[in-house]
Order: C-alpha cells, then structure tokens, then sequence
C-alpha cells in the first residue's frame, strides 16, 4: 500500500499551547475559592490519614488476608460520617459542594496511607460521576440525594460503576472495539423499562455499594449504538451478587461480580437510552463515547492522583528507612547512590501529579468540569442562597426539559478537539501517573530490602496495590493507545487505531 | 539448556518439573495462603523425601553432590510453579554452603546430615541479609568456655520450622562477626508468630529474639563476612535460577491465556502490543537462562572471574523478572490480578527474590568494588 506523506502541519510535533500547558493557559482561571477548597480537603484528608486510615489500614489488610469475604463496613461507616460520600456532591444535591477538582489532591493524600482505603472512597465518585455525565436531571436528583439522607442516617449509600463483563474488559471501555466483543449484558426493552440479563464482573465496591451504574445493551449485535446506562439497587429482585474477588492487593476494596437475571429497570431508573438522546447533534454511539470520555477524563486523572498517592506512600516509606538505618556503618540517607534514588522517587512523585493537574485543568477548560468552573457559575453555585438551592432548583431539576437543555448544552457544545484533549490528557496522566507508582514501590523494596519485605513496614502493601492502577479504568496499553488515538493520530494522516492483526 | 550434557542432572531436572506440575501448581493458591491457611507439610516431607534438600551436599556428608548447577535446575523448574520452596530450598542451602565454608563438616555431620525428620535437618537462616549491611546480629558473650547470644535476629526463614537455626552475632564493641549454630529448642530462644511478607508465603520466617542462648560457633571467629561473601557469591547462581523460573512460569502462563483470550473480535495475542509483552518477557527469560547456564558453569568449574559471572546473572535476572512478571500480569488483564491464576504470586515472589541476601542496589556496588580492587 502506498502511504501518504506527513503534511509539515502535522508533521510538527509541538501542538497548541492548548494541548501542553494547560496550566499556563488556564491557570489564571481558576478560582481563588477552589484553591482554598484543596488546601482544606488535603488537610482534612491529613487528619483523616492520622485518625483512620494509618491506625487500620494493615489491620484491614490482614483481616482481608484471614477471611477473604470480609467486608469493610466499618470503614465505609466511617468515611461516611466524616462526609466523604458528598463532600463533592453539589449542594443542591444535599452535598457540600466541594468541586470534584479538589478530589484529586484529596485522592492522593488518602492513597499515600492506603489505597484500598483510597478507592473506597474515590469510586463512588466514578458512579457519581457517570451518571452525572449522563446529565439526567430528575434521576441525579433521587439518587444523590438519597447518597446525602444516607449520610444523615449513618447509612452508607453509595454508587458503582459496572461496565466490565467476563468476556469484555477492553473492549466495553473503546466504543471502537465494542461491536466486535464478545458482550453478553442485555437489556431487553419492554413495557415501562428494561429486563436485563448478564453478569459484570470486577466492580469495585460492588458489595458495598447501595446503587450500581450498569451499562447494557438493548441490541448485543451492535452495542455501539444501542448503549444503556441504568440503576440498579442492591436488594432489587433480579439482581444479586457473585463472587467476591480474591485480589493481590487493594484487599479491602471489594471486586465485585453482579449477576442479573431478568432484573426488572423501571424508565424513570433508566439514565440514558438511545431513544432520551435523539435530537442532539451526535449519534448513539457518538454520544455514549463522550459520556465516557467526559467521565475517564474525570475519573482517569483520579486514578492517576491513586498513583500519586502510592508514589508518595512508598517514597516516604523509603526515606523513613533511609534516616534510621545504617548500611554498611553508615547512615543509609548519606550514601550518594541513595540519596539520587530517593530525589528520583520524589521527581516520581512530582511529575506523576502534575500529570493529574494539568489534566484537571484541561477538564475545567474544555471538558467535564467546564459548565460548573466558570466562574460566574463556580460561585453561584457555591454561594447561591439555601432557599433557592433547597426550593427553587430541586424543582427545575426535576423537570425533562432541564435534561434536554443539559445535555444539548454539553452534548452539542464540546468540540471534537476539546474531546480528543480531555480523553488524551486523561489518558496521559492515568497510564503516566500509576506507572511512576509501581516505579517507586519498586524503588522502595529495592532501598529497603530485607526490611521492605515484612507487612507491617506497609510497603510491600504498597507494592501489592500499585499494581492494579495499570489495569483498571483501561489498562495502561489501552490508555496509550487512547493518547495515540487522542493527541497523536493527527500526525499520522494515515493510521487507524484499532485496526491490527 | 542449564544440563543439556548431563544426564544425571537431566534425571534430576525430570523429577524436579514433574514435582512442580503435578504437585505444586494445582494447589498453588492453597499453599500461598499460609499463614492464615495451613502449613503445607506435606509438600516439604515430599521435596525431602525426593532428596531436593541434599541436592549441593557433598556425597560424603550423605548429598547428591550436585553442585549448584544442579540446585540451579531444580530451582528454575520448581520456582516456575511455586518459587515458596524454592526459598526453602535456597535458605537451606545457604546456610549448608555457609557451614562447608567454614569447615564445619563435622557439625553437620553431628547434627544435620543423619536426620530423617525433614526439620531437624533443614537450617533456619536469615537468607535476606547480608549482616555487612544492615547489622541485624545478635551479641555474644562468653561464660565458662561457652558462647552465648543475646539480642535479636530478624527474618530468620525456616525460623518457625527448624531445629537449628545459622545466626550471625558479633562481640559487642567489634566490626567483624562470626556464624554460630543454634539450638531452637533452647529455652533460652523466642520465637515470633510467622512474618506476614510481601511474597513466598510459604516459605516462613521468624523474628528470633535471644537471651543467653548457647551457641556453637561455626568456623573462625571473626570471619563471618568472609564465608557470608564466598557463599553469596555461590549461591547467587541460585537467586539467578529461582527468577529465571519464575519468569518461565510467568511467560507460558502469559502465551496459553494470550492465545485464548479475545478481545477487539480476535485472540490477543495477535494484538502487536500483546505480542510485544510477551517478546519482552521471553527475551528476559531467555537472556536469564543464558546468563545462568554461563555462572553455573563458571561457579562449579571454579573458572576465573567465576564470581563476577554469579553476581551479573543474579543482579540481571532478579531485575529482569520484576519487569517480567509486572507484564505477566498485565497480559492477563484484571484476571492477572487475582489469585486464582499464577502471575501475581510470581510478581511478589520476584521482588522478594530480588532481596535475597541484601539490599539490591548494593550487589550492583559490591560487584564494581570487586572490579576495582583487583585493579
Ligand atoms: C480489582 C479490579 C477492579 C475493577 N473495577 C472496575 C469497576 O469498578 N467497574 C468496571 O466496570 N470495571 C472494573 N474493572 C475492570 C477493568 O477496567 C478491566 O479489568 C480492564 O479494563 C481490563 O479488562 P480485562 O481485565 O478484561 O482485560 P482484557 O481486555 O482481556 O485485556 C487483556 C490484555 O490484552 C490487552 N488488550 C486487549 N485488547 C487490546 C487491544 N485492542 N490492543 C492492544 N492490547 C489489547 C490488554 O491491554 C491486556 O494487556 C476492575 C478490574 C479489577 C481487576
């Protein structure tokens, strides 16, 4: 075959200032309020770290390790009364209305002390978050504020998100390779809602999730175009639960297996069909691929925040040990070699979250958070009276047409360039940021040796847990090939992704 | 490769992988889940019984007389399926090659070598250390001609199983130490509730804590580095082998699921960047496996440089199967990540080999320290 030559446009590999300095650009953007909300969601998280997490994360562990069906009510109980599963949920939803921007700062502080723990709290918001990219407006109004009652009632309600089937991993993460999976949840369209049949397997939190964000399909020949996002309620007839997975690591944090057998989903249970999404500009499949990249945009710079924090974790592990032990005779932080192993663990640290940054602030320009950080709607939104967000905006939500105007409002308006820049970065910061954190945990075991070994030194749980951020929400291979797809192919003219053999 | 032309380690290799297949692999997930699951007795009285513990015993002291080319293919072929008793094979041999160091045949000969109990003859051995590093040694004291050790050993493996234990301790005030044999069994000895570590679940360890136990000192006094040095050296061949293993393991476990699974309407392994992980793990497994048939060779001819030839192949393969298994796992997706297959053992079992007998990064210095002494 013969390939067309590289244009000198794109030829060039130095994209917009858009595309590689996001913070430059945007930066001045940013509220002066989000500021002040990271600061405090990180100390918080510190105190949180100080009180919960450190005191319980390897007695966690182990208990998981003894009795693998163990489940870690008590600490989703006590993340819950400290206000984590609404800390960034809109007010208007009964939350606090922290901005989902400052989660990732808050990620990574709870990560370095457990990632299980991590998780625990940071997956809820991938529910959250995609059924909030759904932008169904009555539904996220019942369901988020039963998360806030349930918080109120000392009662842990939160969401997963259930995507992976036994036969599809991969492929139900890339709209592209979906009609040729081998996919098996269906949803069969009747009277009043859907029947759903078919199993999810990995869901992380399953078990101790209230609500369960479920994407069938309606027609499993050509699930592209034909994608349904629905909730499912723990207790629902139909619907039960598997296996209980038997991890390496992340042992607290539940994988989940959901089982449906003619589960029956009401229409007013149903987030996003086919039929809701006639009349925007894009297609079915065109629409569901930005609902997912409005989300892994979010929620893929979340994990990298989770490879932050485990970077961080093994690297102050590390310097622990270097300042109380001597190798051969002498101090080991005063050896040359490993002070440059430890300043290559902090760079580690260092760039893997400018990764999550840079790609938040590519999600306020152009992606998930746009419509909320403006910010003449951030404080709005943020300061706006109780009256009006207790009486006037539960009612306008409540409504259909405020979903059709949300969604052609983020549907129709998000450009195919602010798309290919928000999926990349996420994409980017994700398979960058837990690669740098499998690096560190591999650089601690090496500094620590013999002593790095033992469970109660933490960092062989570090290690253990790391390695599921290059696997999960896509792994690292299908994310690079995302960024290719993404922020690279423009250079190609003549490749397609996805198409090897 | 490692005994393409000898037929009597061929023979041991046969028994060592049909051991591996048949009795390790299937119950691989059982045994890993010690400390919180039973002991696998069973296994070791087997491995015991088929003479894998006698495997670089001379044949005068009642071994198979192997050398470390055959403790080498054992352990590939066994830690291909369950690197757990390969670290018990390891330990054990180190603590026998720390003793024929020091000529204390005569010790093992008394204590060791006749015992037809599995745990009166394997020695416990803190096989994670080297005590010029980090100074984990006990202190000893003498009183009425007789020595006694006080103090703490850490992650002494085998600890919780053996008679004996081989423990490092030094006169207070002193740089040097020295070996000495310990009774277990002594009132004097404490021992921890088995160690919870990152990998080799089944392969336990202790944390020993000593008050005036007593002790036979093994070899010279003093010269406790100079037989830790000699047998690190030896028995790197042997840290080469258990990743090599693991690394086998972790590819072919890598190729069957790579060629069954589908995704994107085909098998993955038709994926290129599939097939390029999998290059990756078999060119390090291969560049292993010719680095150690190169050291054994080199270790049990005792050709020049024979030393340099260990150390490379251990530094080498040990990070190799790191990279290795982390693809392994990977290959699998989010089964990998699971206990019902192989791979993530293999991975946390790759980085605790990584550490056997030291901190990793400081090999790497002993071995150019070594290059520029000589010149
Ligand atoms: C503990 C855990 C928690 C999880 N939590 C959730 C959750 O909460 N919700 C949810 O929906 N899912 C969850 N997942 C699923 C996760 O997202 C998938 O495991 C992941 O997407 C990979 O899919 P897979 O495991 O089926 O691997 P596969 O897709 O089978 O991939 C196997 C290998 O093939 C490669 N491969 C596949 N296709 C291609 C291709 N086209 N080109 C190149 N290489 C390819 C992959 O990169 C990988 O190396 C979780 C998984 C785990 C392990």
């Amino acid at each position: 075959m013969k390939y067309k030559p590289c244009t000198p446009d794109h030829a060039q590999c130095a994209p917009n200032l858009n595309d590689v300095a996001a913070s430059l650009a945007f930066a001045h953007q940013t509220p002066a309020a989000l500021i002040r909300e990271t600061r405090e969601v990180v100390d918080l998280a510190r105190k949180f770290n100080r009180e919960v997490v450190r005191p319980y994360a390897l007695e966690l562990d182990r208990k998981l390790h003894e009795d693998p069906d163990f489940l870690p009510w008590e600490f989703v109980k006590k993340a819950n009364e400290w206000g984590f599963y609404t800390m960034w949920l809109p007010r208007l939803f009964g939350g606090k209305g922290y901005f989902m921007h400052s989660m990732s700062a808050f990620i990574e502080e709870v990560s370095s002390a457990c990632l299980s723990m991590g998780n625990l709290i940071g997956v809820h918001y991938l529910g959250m978050a995609t059924l909030a990219a759904t932008w169904n407006a009555p539904l996220l109004l019942k369901i988020f504020r039963d998360v806030a009652a349930g918080e109120k009632a000392g009662d842990p309600r939160i969401i997963s998100l259930a995507i992976t089937e036994p036969g599809a991993g991969t492929d139900v993460e890339e709209p592209d390779l979906i009609d040729k999976g081998n996919i098996t949840c269906h949803a069969q369209k009747v009277d009043g809602g859907y029947v759903v049949n078919g199993t999810k397997v990995f869901i992380s939190n399953g078990h101790v999730s209230k609500w369960h964000v479920v994407i069938a399909y309606s027609d499993l020949d050509l699930p592209s175009q034909n994608t349904v996002c629905l909730l499912v309620q723990t207790g629902q007839k139909g619907f039960s639960f598997g296996r209980h997975e038997k991890k390496m690591g992340q042992r607290a944090c539940p994988a989940s297996e959901l089982v449906f057998k003619d589960c029956f989903v009401p229409d007013s249970m149903v987030a996003m069909d086919s039929e809701q999404i006639k009349g925007l500009k894009k297609d079915a499949k065109d629409t569901f691929q930005q609902v997912l990249d409005y989300v892994l945009g979010a929620t893929r710079a979340g994990v990298a925040a989770f490879g932050t924090g485990v970077a961080r974790g093994a690297y102050e592990e590390a310097l622990a040990f270097a300042n109380e032990t001597e190798v051969e005779g002498k101090l080991l932080a005063n050896h040359e070699w490993a002070q440059c192993m430890l300043a290559e663990m902090y760079k580690n640290v260092c760039i893997a979250r400018l990764g999550y940054v840079e790609t938040n602030h590519h999600n306020a320009s152009s992606g998930i958070y746009k419509s909320m950080l403006a910010k003449p709607a951030f404080y709005f939104i943020r300061y706006a009276p109780e009256f009006l967000v207790q009486k006037v905006f539960p009612k306008l939500l409540g409504t259909d047409a405020t979903t059709r105007a949300l969604r052609k409002a983020n549907f129709d308006n998000q450009t195919e360039e602010e798309m290919n820049r928000t999926s990349g970065w996420g994409s980017m910061a994700k398979f960058s940021g837990t690669d740098l954190g499998m690096k560190n945990c591999h650089m601690a075991l090496e500094l620590m040796g013999q002593a790095g070994l033992r469970h109660d030194q933490r960092v062989e749980k570090h290690f253990r847990d790391a390695k599921l951020l290059q696997i999960y929400e896509g792994t690292n291979q299908l994310n690079r090939l995302n960024l290719f797809k993404c922020l690279v192919s423009g250079a190609c003219p003549q490749s397609c992704v996805f198409h090897d053999s | 490769m490692l005994c393409r032309a000898d037929k009597e380690l061929k023979l041991v290799d046969g028994a060592a992988t049909d051991f591996a297949n048949k009795v390790l692999a299937p119950n691989r997930e059982e045994y890993d889940q010690y400390p919180f699951g039973q002991f696998w007795d069973g296994v070791v009285k087997k491995a015991f019984d088929l003479g894998f513990f006698h495997l670089t015993l001379p044949a005068e002291l009642e071994g198979m007389g192997h050398g470390l080319a055959g403790l080498s293919v054992v352990l590939k072929s066994i830690c291909a399926q369950d690197a757990s008793l390969g670290g018990m094979l390891f330990t054990n041999a180190m603590a026998q090659e720390i003793l024929l160091a020091a000529k204390a045949e005569k010790l093992l000969e008394e204590k060791i070598v006749k015992q037809e109990d599995v745990y009166k003859f394997l020695l416990a051995f803190p096989a994670f250390n080297n005590p010029s590093e980090v100074r984990h040694v006990a202190t000893v004291t003498k009183s009425k001609g007789k020595r006694l050790l006080s103090g703490d050993v850490q992650y002494v493996v085998l600890g919780g199983l053996s008679a004996y234990a081989l423990l490092p301790a030094s006169v207070e005030g002193s740089k040097d130490f020295s070996f000495f044999l310990v009774d277990l069994a002594s009132k004097k000895v404490s021992l921890s509730e088995p160690i919870f570590s990152l990998g080799l679940h089944a392969c336990p360890a202790v944390d020993i804590t000593l008050d005036k136990a007593p002790a036979v000192l093994v070899g010279e006094e003093g010269a406790g580095k100079k037989y830790f040095d000699r047998v690190a050296d030896r028995m790197a061949v042997a840290q080469a082998a258990m990743a090599t293993g693991i690394m086998e393991g972790c590819f072919a476990e890598a190729l069957a699921y790579a060629r069954e699974r589908e995704q994107g309407g085909q098998k993955i392994v038709n994926w290129s960047e599939v097939r390029m992980m999998l290059a990756n793990i078999a060119i390090q497994a291969k560049s292993a496996e010719m680095m150690l048939s190169r050291a054994c060779e080199a270790v049990d001819q005792k050709q020049p440089k024979w030393e340099a030839a260990a150390r490379v192949a251990a530094i080498q393969a040990c990070a190799y199967a790191c990279e290795a298994t982390t693809d392994g796992i990977q290959v699998l997706g989010g089964v990998g990540y699971m206990k019902d297959h192989g791979q993530e053992k293999r991975f946390r079992d790759a980085k605790q080999i990584q550490a056997l007998m030291g901190i990793a990064p400081m090999k790497k210095l002993r071995h150019i320290r070594s290059i520029l002494e000589k010149r």
